[in-house]
């Protein structure tokens, strides 16, 4: 049974994992860029909700609703800031060197990073949302509410993003860009907007999965370069610019971690994720759903 | 980057041709250069600084010449962009330090033995990354580095989380002439192989690896000697840096902060070269350790802004582009092909980034 339990936590927190992987896909498959500030941005989400939810309340704990509330304003906000950030720095190193385009991002991820230990302390902090029965029992095994809630916000956040890239105009302009700047260009497709909606999008996608961690797990200013790198592991996994493909990664790679959390010690999930890593890149560099990085 | 209009006043004082001719004075005298570079770096104790905060100071700026040297090596010169190469410094480290401690080995060989386990840890890895590129490489090298972190966080042997503290702790004047002589020692290496057939193969495959190819090179063979020279200097250094800081744990053998700043190091200097990587890491660890002092805790807020502007502003560095402006008078000389390289560049990397990302050798 534990076993069964071990599953469950992990396919609930990893469709988060699903859902910040997907928005780092959809830069490198848009725009080209692997952005190593994504997970800046989901850390940049769970403080914004976190200081929403203080301002309102007074601490940071609240109802569902109230929590929820608070999500509108986080996408806008992160939104905003993939945009600029896109805009402003990223947008001047586009078809230069790789080595220059990682380093730009990695230069903004360290400066948001020590900009916001700088602002708020390097202590973990963590939203606590009130349930009046805080979990469910399905078969033995315990499903903590607020995590249900956290699981369908990231699956909502996942098909939502879907959505819009499949049914609506910029959705379709966005796909035009991944495919072939020029020919986007060519019929009227303002190209630099369009990388710096996809920017963010993105970031408001992986912010909105941070509002959603910081009420399961903890934030803390250092956390990004992990969630980076999990969407990383995520993304080849299941293929670059394929979005069922980076669902199902992260779900696995949730149930991964929980496994060895529970069976072995919570201290050798990270080095299983990273190992687990150069292990998939060396043995399936193209992914198990996408063609591979040259599409 | 730098545009006609606003060198005018540098343009008076130092025209590009006085430019061009300084850098052939250093070529022709490069190995006199080296040794005054060495004799000067070696006086400080002889006149009497022998302890205290600038002797650790300059020791450091020693340290971190040797670590951006090193990821020039296979950065710069061969055109694999890593960023991981702390893991080779950390590996270092801990071999140094569980020798002196739990083996109690004297200093030298322990020191050694860490460049070698570096060296050797950096084959077998090679022989799995190098065969990656782009930004595939780019990731997996930064999860070596994770993943070795979070190992030894986990192992009995390395202290686990806590690390190892060392004791009997030589005189600071030992690590000063250690770092000097090791950096020396790289300079010496680095500048002697960028003349010789194996550099001029490691350009090659930075420039087009499928051409290298086609040419007869077995490029694995000559990446993996790369990654593993820039190994051993960088685990001769974590080797005897356990000691230096008199202790070390995973955050500071692993030390993500410094794996950007020997990156951004060599940057700012100039990829690709040999005085570069070095003048980077002096200029960029004075500043740091200027802003750490005066502001406590922004040093790497700096850092992080200081690589955006140098990426986005000068991306040839320091000497990169002197080299562009010294060569600038070549566009009349030679008839206007030197003026088309910085495009030419351009479109290379561009074609590069849709190339598929996994090289096969056979």
């Amino acid at each position: 049974m534990a076993i069964a339990q071990f599953v469950v936590n992990g396919l609930l927190v990893g469709a988060l994992f699903a859902a910040v992987a997907v928005g780092f896909a959809l830069i490198w498959g848009v725009v080209d860029i692997i952005n190593l500030a994504h997970g800046e941005m989901v850390m940049l989400g769970g403080y914004t909700a976190y200081w929403l939810l203080s301002i309102a309340t007074g601490t940071a704990e609240g109802s569902v609703l109230l929590f929820l509330a608070t999500l509108p304003v986080v996408i806008a906000v992160l939104f905003v800031l993939g945009y600029v950030l896109q805009r402003t720095l990223v947008s001047r190193v586009i078809g230069t060197d790789i080595f220059l385009t990682l380093l730009v991002t990695f230069g903004i991820s360290i400066a948001i990073q020590q900009l916001a230990i700088q602002a708020w302390t390097a202590n973990p902090r963590s939203i606590q949302v009130g349930f009046a029965d805080p979990s469910l029992i399905v078969a033995g095994v315990v499903i903590p509410k607020m995590k249900l809630v956290a699981f369908f916000g990231a699956i909502v956040l996942t098909a939502i993003l879907y959505l819009f890239l499949q049914r609506t105009r910029t959705g379709r302009a966005i796909r035009a860009v991944s495919q072939n700047p020029e020919a986007a260009a060519l019929v009227g497709i303002d190209v630099e907007h369009t990388r710096a909606v996809t920017f963010g999008i993105s970031s408001a996608v992986a912010g909105g999965a941070g509002a959603f961690i910081a009420t399961i797990l903890n934030i803390e200013p250092q956390m990004g370069l992990i969630y980076t790198l999990k969407s990383f592991v995520i993304v080849v996994f299941g293929g670059v610019g394929s979005i069922p493909g980076a669902l199902t990664g992260g779900l696995l790679l949730g149930v991964v971690e929980e496994l060895t959390a529970g069976l072995i010690s919570s201290r050798w999930t990270l080095a299983v994720s990273f190992t687990l890593l150069i292990v998939l890149l060396v043995v399936k560099p193209q992914g198990l759903f996408g063609t591979g990085a040259d599409e | 980057m730098s545009t006609k209009d606003d060198t005018g006043l540098l343009r008076s004082v130092l025209p590009p041709e006085r430019v061009d001719q300084l850098f052939d004075l250093c070529g022709t005298h490069s190995w006199k250069l080296i040794l005054l570079s060495a004799v000067i770096g070696a006086l400080p104790p002889v006149f009497g600084l022998r302890e205290g905060y600038m002797m650790t100071v300059i020791s450091e700026m020693f340290l971190f010449a040797i670590l951006a040297l090193s990821w020039d090596i296979v950065g710069g010169q061969t055109g694999y962009p890593s960023f991981g190469n702390m893991a080779f410094f950390g590996i270092g480290a801990y071999t140094g330090a569980i020798l002196l401690k739990d083996f109690a080995v004297s200093f030298p060989l322990a020191v050694v033995t860490a460049g070698v386990f570096a060296t050797v840890f950096a084959a077998i890895i090679g022989l799995i990354v190098l065969r990656l590129r782009g930004h595939y490489f780019a990731i997996a090298t930064l999860g070596v580095l994770l993943a070795a972190q979070q190992i030894s966080r986990n192992l009995e042997i390395t202290g686990g989380a806590s690390g190892k503290i060392l004791f009997d702790v030589p005189p600071g004047i030992v690590f000063y002439y250690f770092f000097l002589g090791v950096l020396v020692a790289e300079i010496i290496v680095v500048y002697y192989l960028s003349n010789t057939r194996f550099g001029f193969i490691l350009n090659a495959i930075r420039d087009d690896e499928g051409k290298a190819t086609a040419m007869g090179f077995n490029t694995t063979y000559y990446k993996t000697a790369a990654w593993m020279l820039a190994a051993l200097f960088t685990g001769l250094a974590g080797g005897a840096y356990g000691l230096f800081n008199t202790f070390i744990d995973p955050q500071t053998a692993y030390n993500g902060a410094w794996n950007v700043e020997l990156i951004a190091m060599a940057l700012m200097g100039g990829t690709g070269t040999v005085a570069g990587p070095v003048i980077g890491a002096f200029g960029l660890h004075t500043i740091i350790e200027y802003v750490e002092t005066a502001f406590v805790g922004w040093q790497l807020v700096l850092l992080g802004l200081a690589v955006i502007v140098t990426v986005i502003g000068f991306p040839k560095g320091v000497v990169g582009s002197l080299r562009e402006y010294a060569n600038e008078m070549d566009y009349y000389e030679r008839g206007g092909m030197a003026a088309t390289d910085g495009a030419a560049d351009g479109t290379d990397a561009a074609t590069d980034a849709n190339d598929p990302e996994v090289t096969t050798d056979e």
